[in-house]
C-alpha cells in the first residue's frame, strides 16, 4: 500500500500534463463536434519542436510557447484540409497526423548531419532550468512537477473560460452545437473550425512539449494513441463530474482531472500486478466502460420509469 | 506472569534471528523497462534474466515492464520502478534508458541494446568509456569493419561494392557511411543505390545487380522485403553480405552479428557486479558484444556456387 501512495504523484503529474492536451481534445470532439486525429501527430510535433529549442538553448518557458504555436499551424493544416478541400474532418486529420510523422523527424533531426532523427534526449542533468522533470515528482518542494502543473492547468482554463466567453468565442460554439443556425446568423462557420483546430492543436502541441520535458526527450512516436487518452480523460470527467460542474470553467477542470483519474486507475492496476504487455488492452476498456455508463445509467432509469408507471 | 515475559523474550530472540537471517539473505529486487515487444530486445531481457538468476538464484527478484511502443508508458513504468525502489534498473532501449534516467539519478540504470551512448544520452564518455552518470550497460553495435573484412575474406575477386539501403532510414544512412569508410579503405570501390520505399526498391536492386558484390546493413525496410530482393539478386548471380541474420536468411549469402541475448547476458553480469561487488557504476565502461557470429545461407551460397571457409555457421 504504501508503495501505491509513492507512486501517487506521478500519475497525479503525468495526468496534469495529459489534461491540458484532453482539454484540446475536449474543444475539437465536445466544443465543435469534430473527431481530430491531428492530435497523434501534434503532440510528438509539440515534443519535437520544445526539445530541439531547449537542447540549443533556449529558454524552456519560451520553447513551449514555441512549440504551441507550430501545434496550432498542425490544426491549420487539418483545417484547411477540412475546410477548404472538403475533406471529412476524420481522414483531414489522419492525413496531416501521417504527414507530421515525417516533419516531426525532420524537426528533430536539425543540426544533426543526417537531417532526420527519431528520438532527442535532454537530460534533466545538462538542462536543469526545464519546467517538469520526472526526477522531482517525489520531492515535497516547489520543483516538484505537480504545482507548476496546477498553475499552468489553472491559467490555460481561466484564458478558456474568458475566450470562449468572447463574442467570438460564443461564435466558436454556436458552429459545433448547430452549423445551420450558425450559418444563419452570419457565422463563417468554416473559420470558426479552423480556428477551434488550432487552438486544439496548440493546447496538444503544449501538453507535448511539458510531456517531453517531463519525461527527458521527445521521441517520434510519443504521440501514437493520444487521442485516446484524451478521449478518456473528457469522457471519465463528463461520467464523474457531470453533474456537478454545470459551469464552462468547472467542465474544463473535469476534463483534466479525468485525465488524472485516468492515470490513477492505470497505476493501481499496474500496481494489482496487470502484465504491462496488457496496458493497451486495458485501456480501450477503461474507455470502452465510461463510455458505455452514460448509456447504462440511461437504461436503468427508463426501466425504473416504466416499472413506477406499471406500479400506479 | 513471567510465563508472559519469557514469551516475549523468545519471541523478540526469534525475530530478531530472522532479521539477521534476511539481512544475510538479501534478496534484490531488480527493475526491468523494455520498449516495445520484439524479438531481438526480447532475447536481450532474457540473457539478462538468465545471467542474473544463474549467478543470484532466487535471492533476486524481476519487476518486468513493457512500454508496448509507447514512450509515455517509458515514463509511467520508470516512475513506478523508482517509486517502488528497486536496487538496479535494467533498460532495453532508447527511449527506455533515457525515460529511467530522467527519472532516478540514485538507482544504477544498466541500458542494453543502444548502439551508441554518447548521441543516445548527449554527452561525452570518459577516458574509461564510461558514462560518469549513474548509468552504464552494453551497446548493440554492429562490427561494420568485422562485415567489411568478411566482404573482403569471402569474395577476394570483388571490385565494386553495391551498398544498398532504404534513403528514409537515419540508421541505415550512418552505417552506410561507416562501413563505405572501411572498404574503401580494403581497396573496393562502392556505390551507394538508396530506395525509398518497397515500391521502388526491385526497380533499384535490378540497377545494384552492376556491381559485384552488394552489402545490406541492418536495414527495417529490407528485411521486410527479402523476398523481392532474392527474387532480383539470385537469378543476377550476385550475392548479397547482409549487416544481421534476418536480411542474410532471405536474400544473403553471408552475415557477420551480434547475438543480442550476449549483449543482454554482459548486462545482467554487470549488474551482479554493482548488486553484490558494489561496483560503481558511474565508473563502469560501456560493454560491446562478446564475440560476433559468422553465419551463412547454405541454400543461398549453393544456388550462386559460393564457397563458404570454416568457422562460419549455418542459419537454421
Amino acid at each position: 500500500m504504501a508503495q501505491l501512495l509513492n507512486q501517487l504523484p506521478g500519475a497525479v503529474a503525468q495526468g496534469l500534463i495529459w489534461g491540458i492536451m484532453a482539454i484540446g481534445v475536449y474543444i475539437t470532439f465536445r466544443i465543435l463536434d469534430i473527431a481530430d486525429l491531428t492530435v497523434d501527430g501534434s503532440f510528438a510535433t509539440g515534443g519535437a519542436v520544445a526539445a530541439i529549442l531547449i537542447t540549443s538553448g533556449v529558454n524552456p518557458w519560451l520553447a513551449t510557447l514555441i512549440a504551441l504555436v507550430v501545434g496550432m499551424l498542425a490544426g491549420a493544416v487539418t483545417g484547411v484540409f477540412h475546410t477548404s478541400m472538403g475533406i471529412p474532418a476524420i481522414l483531414a486529420g489522419i492525413l496531416t497526423q501521417l504527414a507530421l510523422y515525417s516533419v516531426n523527424l525532420r524537426i528533430q533531426g536539425i543540426g544533426t548531419d543526417l537531417g532526420s532523427r527519431a528520438n532527442v534526449p535532454m537530460s534533466i542533468n545538462k538542462y536543469k532550468n526545464m519546467l517538469v522533470s520526472l526526477r522531482n515528482v517525489g520531492h515535497m518542494a516547489l520543483d516538484n512537477p505537480i504545482w507548476l502543473m496546477l498553475l499552468v492547468t489553472l491559467v490555460l482554463i481561466g484564458i478558456m473560460y474568458w475566450f470562449f466567453g468572447t463574442e467570438y468565442g460564443c461564435s466558436l460554439r454556436a458552429v459545433g452545437s448547430n452549423q445551420q443556425m450558425a450559418r444563419a446568423q452570419g457565422i463563417n462557420t468554416n473559420t470558426g473550425k479552423l480556428v477551434g483546430l488550432m487552438i486544439s492543436n496548440g493546447l496538444v502541441a503544449f501538453s507535448g512539449a511539458l510531456m517531453a520535458q517531463y519525461q527527458g526527450f521527445a521521441d517520434v512516436s510519443m504521440g501514437r494513441g493520444a487521442i485516446v487518452i484524451g478521449l478518456a480523460a473528457v469522457i471519465i470527467g463528463e461520467v464523474i463530474f457531470g453533474k456537478l460542474f454545470r459551469n464552462f470553467a468547472l467542465k474544463l477542470l473535469a476534463v483534466s482531472l479525468g485525465a488524472i483519474i485516468y492515470y490513477l486507475v492505470i497505476q493501481v492496476v499496474l500496481w494489482l500486478g496487470l502484465n504491462t504487455d496488457d496496458l493497451k488492452l486495458l485501456t480501450a476498456l477503461v474507455v470502452a466502460v465510461f463510455l458505455a455508463m452514460p448509456y447504462w445509467k440511461d437504461r436503468i432509469l427508463t426501466r425504473k420509469l416504466k416499472g413506477g408507471k406499471h406500479h400506479g | 506472569m513471567k510465563k508472559v515475559v519469557s514469551l516475549l523474550l523468545v519471541l523478540a530472540l526469534v525475530l530478531g534471528v530472522c532479521a539477521f537471517a534476511s539481512a544475510e539473505d538479501k534478496t534484490y529486487n531488480v527493475g526491468i523497462l523494455q520498449l516495445i515487444q520484439h524479438p531481438a530486445l526480447d532475447a536481450a531481457t532474457q540473457g539478462f534474466k538468465d545471467a542474473l538468476t544463474e549467478k543470484l538464484g532466487d535471492k533476486v527478484a524481476f519487476d518486468e515492464g513493457n512500454a508496448s511502443g509507447d514512450s509515455n508508458n517509458c515514463a509511467q513504468i520508470a516512475g513506478q520502478l523508482v517509486s517502488k525502489q528497486v536496487d538496479l534498473i535494467m533498460a532495453n532501449a532508447t527511449p527506455a534508458m533515457l525515460a529511467c534516467a530522467t527519472a532516478t539519478a540514485d538507482i544504477p540504470v544498466l541500458a542494453t541494446s543502444i548502439t551508441n551512448y554518447e548521441s543516445a544520452m548527449e554527452i561525452e564518455l570518459t577516458e574509461d568509456g564510461a558514462t560518469g552518470l549513474n548509468v552504464s550497460g552494453t551497446s548493440d553495435l554492429a562490427p561494420l569493419d568485422g562485415q567489411a573484412d568478411m566482404i573482403k575474406e569471402l569474395f577476394p575477386e570483388a571490385k565494386t561494392v553495391g551498398l544498398l539501403y532504404c534513403n528514409a532510414e537515419p540508421n541505415s544512412i550512418f552505417q552506410i557511411k561507416t562501413i563505405e569508410g572501411y572498404l574503401t579503405a580494403l581497396g573496393l570501390e562502392c556505390k551507394r543505390y538508396g530506395f525509398n520505399d518497397s515500391n521502388d526498391l526491385a526497380s533499384v536492386v535490378q540497377t545494384a545487380t552492376e556491381c559485384d558484390v552488394l552489402y545490406i546493413p541492418t536495414d527495417n525496410t529490407a528485411a521486410g522485403n527479402t523476398e523481392a530482393i532474392a527474387n532480383v539478386v539470385i537469378p543476377a548471380k550476385v550475392p548479397v553480405v547482409a549487416g544481421e541474420e534476418g536480411i542474410c536468411a532471405g536474400c544473403g549469402v553471408a552475415t557477420l552479428t551480434i547475438s543480442y541475448y550476449d549483449i543482454g547476458y554482459k548486462t545482467g553480469e554487470m549488474a551482479y557486479d554493482i548488486l553484490v561487488n558494489g561496483a560503481d557504476i558511474a565508473a563502469m565502461p560501456i560493454a560491446y558484444a562478446p564475440q560476433f557470429t559468422k553465419k551463412y545461407n547454405a541454400t543461398n551460397a549453393a544456388e550462386l556456387g559460393v564457397t563458404i571457409p570454416e568457422g562460419y555457421l549455418p542459419i537454421e
